[in-house]
């Protein structure tokens, strides 16, 4: 542990610590522009220059390059060091343009900000700036390359952190450039990062293009609801509309990163679609007017024919405390549900995933960065938890190995081994696999919820619970469906699925039926039985703030919050309950109010759109209750009503881990699924990075990243079927046509066929208990590539 | 003591000449209405928006100007046009909270808002005071009448590429490794 | 009984005549005194109600008449709304016992020129003087302000030490003239005007009296550079009006007092006593307003130094010569 003088104060530091980074430890922070502590050092900018007064290095060196060591003196107001430090500063703004006002970065621009700091103020050199022609690097990043001043971290991230290989540096001495070898779109998920740790504008946000300055914009801590990790992020909102969304430091989760999807996802809340207005049969009301339209003709109901005859569903992307506020509807009014499940199997994945995960076990994201050995199983992290794929990938540069046990044709950007086998394999491919974690210390498994059963959950929770026995540090990670999966299963009681309420309402049980912030219209597996069931019904209530088909069809829409203007309490798949902050006030958005041009010239106190709901508020009044004024007041509604979130009083900066221990609930029986007959393909929907979900199919730029919609078949099947790549198909199931490109993929499981989810498939089915067949002859080529 | 008595007395009376005297000079107040004084062109009173030596509107909504202004009397809204120009989709200054202090002229690095010495403004309903866009922009070049931005800012506009403004070098070759 | 009811009448028409010419005054003053300011600043003043501004206080009191009379959240209601009232009925009140005219006799019958000849007049006039500092002190206090407890401190501070001044200075004419009844002392002054007998005591009142009206160079208590507007901050429309008024009347009180005191109260050729009482009255005021356009505000320790080391061992120094003079 060397100990040095940073500015006549002393700190104790571990081995191999950059002098960088002990300063920070003291609270010194000195310039940099190339060293990124989740990057390194490269010693590119040399604006991290100390004067090394005493001890083993000496003169003016950088600190980002040298280890700090005992009996060192170091200062960093040295004139010296600070002459050296302004003398770089200028030299990088010999070539920098003078385009600060056009530049996106300016506000919150490193280079600005050290410019200004070390005093750099009028340009003395006479010389011409050097120039390069930019890139189109793809709908989400815009490329100025005039800007750059060769600090490498584009590329450190891009191809060391994140492992794709798409854009590079190419040329020496002044013509060096920072690109894609070929104009193109960039291929990394992450790409997005690029933007935050530019220290100037190179890498600028494309679809905010010009919207604000940062010291205009609300920013406010957020948590991603794209995925069930929830990375923490800033939000960025301007004129009552979210711009802009940034990765925040998390020291547990996603550390500094975040993925595209949870980066410009959030176009949802303010598009034009959104519903604003309450829908009384078609007509346009307002949303207090259909709240209380909703409550009045529920309660006839009830009244006429029993509270059974109401059922209530919600869904895993609401809120915790819509969650608990529909639990408590239901317990009060006595109507059916609610239900969070959307199919069977998918919950009781992920409720055997809550149950298997403990404190002892469930490891965070961090905790996956340091592990030596990775098993994947049923999770394709890329698609379904993006910034899982990072961490993984910092466990394989330092050396971990990877087993991935998967159907899906993976794309990870790290090397791996591909077990590719189809669901009824699984088990057996598990249990062989699970030899190979025998020589690590730090193993984890993965396991995702979304195409695999309880059964695999539970054996992968067993396989951990083994390799704890044989005193290993073991962990257990699940991905989950949704945001909000984890709280959901922790607050389900009733364990029933969608299925079970069409069940009802097919026998004339339940007459009506109140839908919270679920699109059941696309998740639910039969979609024909769906439409006739919910034709039958006396009343549809529909809360979302999305327009989705149901909430369209419905007698009732009434118009709910997002979580940038709600906030909320969401919990993510390790059981780290988080609290989201409302980013604004709400209301329409200026540029909406103003119809695009200036604002409306008037003045008045109120803002227009204001009287929207939160779901959770939406859920209290439809029994008649006044729900709880402020969200403190609903936290500790919380706390008191659900013994679960009790830990919810522990909330901290990173969040507080909420375990299924104080539920009671009977593991149900695991299944075995059912062996794929022969002439039959297996129809397997996937989750997809980019319009996998419901809300960021509603961001234009992911639409255009998202491709055509495709179904991938392994080579062999191909061959078997007469079928080459990018071939046009039309598969025949269940009454529906669908027409895909066909894409080949060789490491993928044989006899099955992937579908990912994309916003221009109309309808997605998740898989439900029995799985989809589809014999060989309902797949017709239509076209040849 | 008696020296700083008669000191004390002596500067005392010189006060009351002084003011004594005055009351016999002419006063050398302007009386407004009636005389206008012609104001220098660095008077500051009501804000214009000039345009660039070729007629093209000057103001590329940086929003340094809202950001400096200490009574937040300036919004605006940035676009991008279709030849790659920033510009304000809208701009608005309040007029009603403005205190004339100059700040947003200083910040500007377009020269594009500018205080002019027309100080005469004033309206009788609060909300004629909110100016637009339309309202601000003048024709004219203001007081830095050959500036134009964008032939100093590197960035892409309309014809202007790579390498063609001011103090540029053309754009570098990156396919080849020769000095 | 028929007499009773006539001295009555006489006495509310002289109350009458002197309130409103006190009044007219003030509010003229103020005018004067805003033009004279600008004259002394080379500039015009006030000129645009009516030609040269003459209805400039119809305008200002039309205004303060029309504001909103606000009162602080936190204040001491009562108090507040009374404070404005103490310092302008003390005011009024000292012009009680102002002669301005000999003894008049209509129909074989003595209308004495003054409201009422009290023997202790001069105790009168000091003991209403005394009663003012309520209206400032309590003022400040009742605005729950810091501007205003602190200009209503400097205000008792300033108004119960130069009332020793003021008193001590004017004992010398008490023992020349040998009655505190202002008739009296304008009747001993009959051959010569006090001032040319006792010029120290004269100066000394003069001083005093400037600072009991609160008047630069001794306004510390309104002090705008300092206190925004120092005991009166909180107030608004007539209320503040009040104050205004208070002041001025109290200009015109002191204007009268050396007058009385020290020139000749109504004593002079040719005009008619009232107009030589208000000559010198309106000589004295504009005498004020020239002090206020050349000096500054005295810091607050200079004033005390003044006050304590220099006007009180004057006028003390002055009893005693005077005392020796008079026994001799």
């Amino acid at each position: 542990m060397p100990k040095l003088i940073i500015d006549n104060r002393e700190i104790e530091v571990p081995e191999g610590t950059k002098v960088i980074k002990a300063a920070e430890k003291l609270g010194i922070y000195i310039p940099r522009f190339c060293f990124h502590h989740a990057l390194g050092a490269v010693g590119a900018c040399r604006v991290c220059a100390v004067k090394f007064q005493e001890g083993p290095v000496d003169g003016v060196q950088m600190s980002c390059m040298i280890d700090a060591q005992d009996g060192m003196k170091v200062s960093t107001a040295d004139p010296e060091a600070a002459d050296f430090r302004r003398s770089v500063i200028e030299w990088l703004m010999l070539n920098h343009p003078h385009d600060c006002p056009v530049c996106d970065e300016g506000g919150h621009c490193l280079l600005q900000d050290l410019t200004v700091a070390g005093g750099h103020g009028i340009r003395r050199s006479k010389g011409r700036k050097r120039t390069y022609t930019d890139q189109y690097l793809g709908p989400l990043v815009y490329h100025e390359m005039n800007r750059c001043i060769q600090c490498y971290r584009c590329v450190r991230f891009y191809r060391e952190y994140s492992g794709y290989s798409d854009l590079g540096v190419t040329g020496i001495a002044g013509r060096v450039y920072f690109g894609r070898l070929r104009e193109g779109i960039l291929e990394s998920p992450f790409a997005g990062n690029l933007i935050d740790i530019c220290p100037t504008g190179v890498y600028t946000d494309r679809p905010s293009r010009y919207t604000g300055r940062r010291w205009d914009f609300e920013r406010t801590p957020g948590v991603c609801i794209h995925c069930s990790l929830g990375c923490r992020t800033t939000v960025s909102a301007r004129y009552r509309q979210v711009v802009r969304v940034e990765g925040r430091f998390s020291q547990q989760v996603n550390r500094d990163f975040i993925c595209d999807r949870g980066r410009y996802g959030f176009y949802y809340a303010d598009r034009p679609g959104r519903p604003r207005n309450g829908r009384i049969n078609g007509q346009t009301v307002s949303a207090q007017q259909a709240v209380e339209e909703a409550r009045d003709r529920l309660q006839r109901i009830t009244q006429e024919h029993g509270p059974e005859a109401v059922g209530i569903i919600g869904s895993a992307r609401s809120s915790l405390q819509t969650l608990s506020a529909l639990v408590h509807l239901c317990h009060t009014t006595g109507w059916q549900g609610p239900v969070f499940r959307n199919t069977w199997i998918a919950g009781a994945a992920a409720d055997a995933a809550v149950r298997a995960l403990s404190p002892e076990n469930a490891f965070s994201m961090r905790e996956i960065e340091t592990a030596d050995a990775i098993l994947a199983v049923g999770a394709d992290p890329v698609n379904e938890a993006p910034m899982l794929a990072l961490a993984m990938r910092q466990a394989q540069r330092t050396g971990a190995e990877i087993i991935a046990i998967d159907p899906r044709p993976l794309d990870w950007p790290f090397d791996f081994a591909h077990l590719a086998c189809r669901a009824e394999e699984m088990e057996e491919t598990l249990a062989s696999a699970a030899e190979r974690l025998s020589a690590s210390r730090r193993p984890v498994v993965i396991c995702g919820t979304e195409i695999t059963d309880d059964g695999i959950v539970m054996q992968a929770a067993d396989l951990v619970a083994g390799l704890r026995g044989s005193d290993k540090r073991a962990g257990l990670f699940c991905t989950m469906p949704q945001a909000n999966s984890f709280g959901a299963a922790l607050l389900d009681e009733s364990n029933a699925c969608a299925a079970d309420l069409a069940d009802r309402i097919e026998t004339g049980q339940i007459r009506a039926l109140a839908v919270f912030e679920s699109d059941l219209w696309h998740v639910f597996p039969d979609r024909s039985r769906l439409s006739t069931a919910l034709e039958k019904l006396d009343l549809l209530v529909s809360v979302d703030f999305l327009d989705t088909p149901l909430f369209e069809n419905a007698d009732i829409g009434i118009p709910s919050l997002t979580v940038f203007e709600a906030g909320g309490i969401y919990v993510n798949q390790e059981g780290r309950a988080q609290q989201v902050r409302p980013a604004h006030t709400g209301g329409l958005p200026i540029a909406a109010a103003g119809l695009g041009d200036h604002p409306p010239r008037s003045f008045s106190p109120d803002v227009p759109g204001r009287d929207m709901p939160a779901a959770w508020a939406a859920a209290f009044s439809l029994s008649g209750q006044a729900p709880p004024e402020t969200d403190a007041q609903m936290t500790a509604w919380m706390r008191d009503n659900f013994a679960v979130l009790a830990d919810l009083a522990h909330m901290e900066a990173d969040g507080v881990r909420l375990f299924a221990g104080r539920k009671v609930s009977i593991p149900d029986e695991a299944q075995i699924p059912e062996k794929k007959p022969d002439q039959f393909l297996e129809l397997l929907p996937a989750p997809t990075i980019f319009g996998g979900e419901p809300m960021s199919g509603h961001s234009q730029c992911l639409r255009e990243l998202a491709g055509l919609p495709a179904v991938w078949m392994a080579r062999a099947d191909a061959d078997r079927l007469g079928i080459a790549d990018d071939d046009r198909v039309s598969l025949g199931f269940e009454n529906i046509e669908v027409t895909l490109n066909v894409r080949i993929s060789d490491p993928m499981a044989q006899g099955v066929l992937v579908v990912y989810r994309h916003p221009d498939i109309d309808w997605q089915p998740a898989p439900d208990g029995k799985r989809i067949f589809i014999s060989e002859d309902q797949i017709r080529r239509i076209e040849k590539a | 003591m008696i020296r700083a008595v008669i000191d004390i007395i002596v500067s005392i009376a010189a006060g009351f000449y002084t003011t004594g005297r005055h009351l016999f000079v002419r006063p050398v107040t302007e009386s407004y209405p009636e005389y206008k004084r012609p104001l220098p062109a660095r008077s500051r009173a009501r804000i214009i928006l000039t345009r660039d030596p070729e007629g093209r509107e000057r103001c590329v909504a940086c929003y340094l100007c809202s950001g400096v202004c200490p009574v937040n009397c300036i919004s605006m809204q940035a676009a991008e046009d279709s030849q790659g120009r920033r510009y304000a989709a809208w701009f608005r200054i309040n007029f009603g909270r403005c205190i004339y202090c100059g700040l947003c002229e200083q910040a500007c690095p377009t020269s594009a808002i500018q205080l002019t010495p027309d100080f005469e403004h004033i309206r009788r309903d609060i909300l004629d005071m909110v100016f637009e866009k339309q309202d601000l922009l003048v024709d004219l070049c203001g007081k830095d009448p050959d500036y134009d931005f964008y032939q100093h800012a590197g960035v892409v506009v309309g014809l202007a590429g790579k390498g063609d403004h001011i103090s540029e070098n053309p754009p570098v070759n990156t396919r080849t490794n020769m000095p | 009984m028929w007499i009773w009811l006539l001295g009555y009448l006489v006495l509310m028409a002289k109350i009458t005549a002197v309130l409103t010419a006190v009044m007219v005054l003030a509010a003229y003053l103020v005018l004067v005194e805003r033009k004279l300011l600008g004259r002394f600043q080379v500039r015009y003043g006030p000129n645009r109600a009516g030609i040269y501004g003459i209805l400039q206080p119809v305008a200002d009191g039309i205004k303060l008449l029309l504001k909103e009379d606000l009162v602080p959240e936190g204040a001491d209601r009562a108090i507040f709304l009374a404070a404005p009232a103490v310092v302008a009925t003390t005011a009024l009140m000292m012009f009680a016992v102002v002669p301005f005219g000999p003894r008049l006799t209509i129909g074989g019958r003595e209308i004495p020129m003054v409201i009422t000849d009290i023997n202790v007049g001069l105790l009168y006039v000091f003991a209403l003087s005394s009663l003012g500092v309520y209206g400032v002190a309590l003022g400040g206090w009742a605005s729950n302000s810091k501007y205003a407890l602190l200009g209503g401190i400097r205000g008792a501070a300033q108004m119960i030490s130069y009332e020793l001044a003021l008193g001590l200075s004017i004992v010398p004419v008490v023992m020349l003239a040998g009655s505190f009844s202002l008739v009296d002392i304008v009747n001993a002054q009959a051959g010569l005007p006090f001032i040319l007998v006792q010029p120290l005591a004269f100066g000394v009142f003069l001083i005093s009296a400037m600072a009991e009206t609160k008047r630069i160079p001794f306004d510390l208590p309104e002090a705008e550079t300092e206190l925004g507007a120092g005991y009166h901050t909180e107030y608004s429309g007539m209320r503040f009006g009040l104050f205004f008024l208070g002041e001025y009347v109290h200009m015109q009180v002191m204007g009268a007092l050396v007058a009385v005191f020290f020139l000749g109260g109504w004593r002079g050729p040719v005009l008619p006593p009232p107009v030589w009482l208000l000559v010198k009255i309106v000589f004295v005021v504009l005498f004020m307003i020239w002090v206020r356009a050349t000096l500054p505000r005295l810091r607050y320790d200079q004033l005390m130094n003044l006050g304590w080391k220099v006007l009180i061992p004057l006028a003390l120094v002055n009893i005693l010569i005077t005392g020796a003079f008079v026994a001799a």
